[in-house]
């Protein structure tokens, strides 16, 4: 009977103080996923940021204007926190690496790019997806697509109309699960948000200019 | 009229680096002594609600089986062991139990899930009585299903947070390909209802194919009811095993008992050494004012007067102390509970140090009798100063 106790408070333990910790979009195991990403990479280091710190109501206002969409539902606001891998080779950064979680229609979505110092996509990893069209989405075939995009090429993606206008690479990709239209287009928001917010927290705004050049926030 | 207390105070300020200094040790142990009661009642009194927040004092689970969802993932979602329904009627006929809930626990592998899958386990519970046991639990938004077998679902606030899931969201359980609707989403509560999904027993029952089969039985047992009696007889059932709330709260009090003694003592060492500094501080003073002692005595002043002038002095510096130390454990007894934190393995949900005025205040007179008995020596020393000696030993 003392063995059941003290197993029982043993996961209680463990219990509660798993669930105290925030729901943020972290990779779940840094050490193997960033070797896998950047298998050229020798350490790594995380950055913890948030738009309310960083720059608050008119930061929000002016990432929601490039995504080309409100920041929606419960659980995207402005308290949200990201964390971003910053991927070094010797003393040399390389890359990074940062994931964002994204309302799918069954569940939430975590989209991780990882990014060379111009914000151009090496690399694309669905972490979780609750989907009927899961399968299709995590396919190495389908990730492919997105290597060697950035923002030049989302800029013009509209993440309500899921629409680029004028078609173009993004408008290329083939959604591999027609039956889970919505998902698709979630993943589409989600690797432009992600883009967008690496572009603000570590790129000092490089790609700011393609947004301003397409006439800016929308009236 | 010579007013004693005034005097002691102005000696005090006579050599006020060294009075600070002392009631800045005295301080130190008040704070710790402080923190330590503190922690001491605000650790029983948030571990007694998270257990509360349980809603049920007994859990009755098919031998073998992990009864909670943190148990599940550990296992890898297998080594589920059933009863049936059944024995919760046999349950309810015992004189001393009040409401008894009935609750199957499934868990499906998705591959989705991270790099090598994950388990997502989901909770069956009677919408009838499972509410009412466990009490107010808030929500955020919605409320909980009506029928049992509904194709419904409430979520826990960080099950919700994490697959970004609202009232009116869909839920697909994976494997099973069925879907459920949202109804509603809990308010953080900081408890294991967090991470749960919950789901009508009759739904589980049937998308999982385990007609009849129940993982557990919650028990609220009636107010005056041996508690103890019930549990030995719940024992003797056969191929079921009872695990009592209070047996846990009373198990992780002893795990953390070992670290309060060890808090303890070091609040004793501190204050020991504190006790040493004053009786120190008030000797060297009373040293020094040999022959001030002696000419006050010669003038007519009684060895109680000098007793109760020192004596006084060491009960200001102590008192000061306490209050510097009350006001110190008062002000930081949030970072204390940060620090707390990362120390100890587990902590409950809720305030962990709980310092409120009868504890300051009891502090505050642990400190000032420690003051009056650490007195006594240097006030005794003092009382029995000889008048002619040290006038004589100044002459020399």
């Amino acid at each position: 009977m003392k063995r059941l106790i003290l197993l029982t408070t043993a996961l209680i333990a463990f219990e509660s103080s798993g669930l105290m910790a925030a729901v943020g979009c972290d990779l779940n195991d840094p050490d193997r996923d960033v070797k896998r990403l950047f298998p050229e990479s020798t350490g790594y280091k995380t950055l913890y940021v948030s738009i309310a710190k960083k720059g608050g109501e008119p930061l929000l206002r002016e990432i929601e204007a490039r995504l080309g969409d409100r920041f929606k539902g419960l659980y995207e606001n402005i308290d949200v926190p990201y964390t971003m891998y910053r991927i070094y080779k010797g003393a040399d950064v390389i890359g990074y690496i940062h994931g964002v979680n994204q309302k799918g229609h069954y569940g939430g979505i975590q989209v991780f790019l990882a990014l060379d110092l111009e914000g151009t996509i090496k690399a694309f990893y669905v972490q979780k997806l609750t989907s009927k069209g899961a399968k299709a989405f995590r396919d190495e075939a389908f990730g492919r697509g997105f290597t060697g995009l950035g923002l030049k090429d989302f800029f013009r993606y509209d993440p309500v109309s899921g629409k680029e206008t004028p078609p173009g690479k993004i408008g290329a990709i083939r959604n591999p699960a027609p039956e889970s239209a919505d998902d698709f287009a979630a993943i589409l928001r989600a690797v432009k948000k992600n883009l967008i917010l690496v572009d603000e927290f570590l790129l000092v705004n490089m790609h700011l200019h393609y947004f301003k050049s397409a006439g800016g926030p929308k009236p | 009229m010579i007013n004693i207390p005034r005097i002691a105070y102005k000696n005090l300020l006579r050599k006020k680096t060294r009075s600070v200094l002392t009631v800045l040790g005295i301080a130190l142990a008040a704070w710790v002594l402080a923190s330590l009661l503190g922690f001491n009642k605000g650790y029983q009194i948030s571990l007694g609600k998270d257990i509360d927040n349980l809603g049920y004092q007994v859990l009755v689970t098919a031998k073998g089986c992990p009864y909670e969802a943190a148990t599940l993932m550990l296992k890898g979602g297998t080594g589920l062991r059933y009863m049936n329904e059944s024995i919760t009627d046999s349950i309810s006929a015992q004189p001393e139990v009040d409401k008894v809930t009935p609750m199957l626990m499934q868990a499906v592998f998705d591959p989705n899930k991270g790099e090598s899958g994950g388990i997502t386990a989901y909770l069956g519970i009677d919408p009838a009585t499972f509410p009412q046991m466990k009490g107010k639990l808030p929500f955020k938004e919605g409320a909980w299903f009506k029928a049992s077998d509904a194709y419904e679902a409430v979520m826990g606030y960080e099950a919700a947070e994490l697959e970004q899931r609202e009232v009116g969201d869909m839920l697909l359980i994976p494997e099973k390909n069925v879907e459920v609707k949202i109804v509603g989403v809990l308010d953080r509560t900081g408890s294991q209802d967090d991470g749960t999904i919950f789901l009508p027993l009759r739904t589980v029952q049937k998308v999982f194919g385990m007609p009849n089969e129940l993982t557990g039985i919650g028990i609220k047992v009636k107010k005056d009811a041996d508690i103890a009696a019930f549990e030995e007889r719940m024992y003797r059932l056969p191929d079921v095993q009872v695990v009592s709330m209070t047996q846990v709260k009373n198990t992780i009090m002893t795990l953390i008992s070992t670290a309060k003694v060890m808090v303890l003592s070091i609040a004793l060492i501190a204050i020991l050494i504190a006790v040493v500094g004053v009786v120190n501080t008030i000797l060297m003073s009373v040293m020094e004012r040999r022959q001030e002692i002696g000419i006050l005595k010669a003038m007519g002043a009684k060895a109680r007067d000098i007793f109760k002038l020192i004596w006084i002095e060491t009960v200001i510096l102590c008192a000061a102390g306490g209050v510097v130390g009350c006001a110190m454990a008062l002000g930081t007894a949030k970072l204390t509970e940060v620090l707390i934190r990362r120390l100890l393995p587990y902590t409950p949900s809720g305030g962990l140090v709980t310092i409120d005025y009868s504890l300051a205040l009891f502090t505050l007179g642990v400190v000032t009798l420690i003051g009056l008995l650490s007195g006594v020596y240097p006030a005794w020393k003092a009382g029995s100063v000889r008048p002619l000696e040290t006038i004589r030993s100044e002459v020399e």
